[in-house]
């Protein structure tokens, strides 16, 4: 069961190298075709100045970069029983290759609701705000963990 | 390739391009592991699926079928447009499932100088399982 006196506490910075290879090996393995994040040239013809990110590509620092499973394991959740039940992306600027990008996940709250099933579940909310290398803000994100239990 | 889409083109109601993916094969799940970094055994272990009560085996990222909704959405809207997008994962999706994604423009407003619009959107399988349901925001140009 996730340890409700971890609500508002900011765990350790991630930040990440954006390489344009892995754009372009995000957007391969959805399957997405559009040119914008596979080509420089066709991003520069649309009005970008490199291949930009796409949508859900900051799943990936949050991966690559292990930093999750130091907060599952501090909030004393069961790795093997978390779903990912919500996510949502504030988009401020395009995130391009050669960016540094760096947030600390933060625990927004966390909550005990029952399912329909009559299921008890944790809803765990990390909340992370993402800057650039400049200090520019790029993206806030919002991920709400389903501990079933 | 999203061609330009201009606020004054688009009402409440217009409907954004359907977007079928699939059918999902493992092999995916393994591509998609390798490029998020997400190694979670559920995605690309059937037997340890079955042994934590997913009797159908591996099941997809959520984040793979988010990224489908994602392809939707820019492959209409540019991308450089998007200002939000948020889903809730209300479905597991499952070997062999096809995914069609769907949205409906539900909002347009003017304010603090953008031209905004608010989008449903929704991932579904062939039995019209959702998968899926969430919205995104953009902020599109005028004409002239």
């Amino acid at each position: 069961m996730a340890d409700h006196s971890k609500v508002g506490k900011e765990y350790a910075r991630v930040s990440w190298e954006v390489e344009r290879g892995k754009i372009r090996e995000l957007a391969r393995a959805i399957g997405d075709p559009n040119p914008i994040y596979l080509d420089r040239e066709a991003a520069i013809r649309e009005g970008y100045q490199d291949t930009p990110a796409p949508p859900t590509f900051l799943t990936v620092p949050i991966f690559w970069s292990a930093s999750l499973p130091p907060v599952i394991m501090d909030l004393g959740i069961n790795f093997m029983m978390v779903l990912h039940g919500e996510e949502e992306y504030q988009y401020y600027r395009e995130i391009y290759p050669g960016d540094v990008i760096t947030a600390s996940p933060r625990i927004a709250s966390i909550e005990e609701k029952t399912s329909k099933s009559g299921r008890k579940m944790d809803m765990v909310t990390v909340e992370l705000l993402y800057t650039n290398q400049r200090g520019e803000k790029v993206a806030r994100e919002r991920a709400v963990l389903v501990e079933r239990k | 390739m999203a061609h330009e889409i201009y606020f004054d083109d688009i009402q409440v109601g217009t409907e954004m391009p359907p977007l079928v993916k699939g059918p999902m094969q493992k092999l995916q799940h393994v591509i998609y592991a390798g490029a998020s970094g997400d190694f979670n055994p559920l995605h690309t272990d059937d037997d340890f699926a079955k042994a934590v009560g997913m009797p159908s085996g591996a099941i997809s990222h959520g984040m793979l079928v988010m990224g489908f909704v994602g392809q939707a959405i820019t492959g209409w809207i540019p991308k450089k447009h998007l200002k939000r997008f948020g889903v809730r994962f209300a479905g597991m999706t499952r070997q062999g499932n096809t995914i069609t994604i769907t949205g409906r423009v539900t909002d347009k407003r003017s304010a603090g100088g953008e031209n905004l619009i608010t989008c449903e959107v929704t991932a579904a399988d062939e039995t019209g399982d959702v998968k899926i349901t969430g919205s995104f925001e953009a902020a599109l140009p005028l004409k002239g």
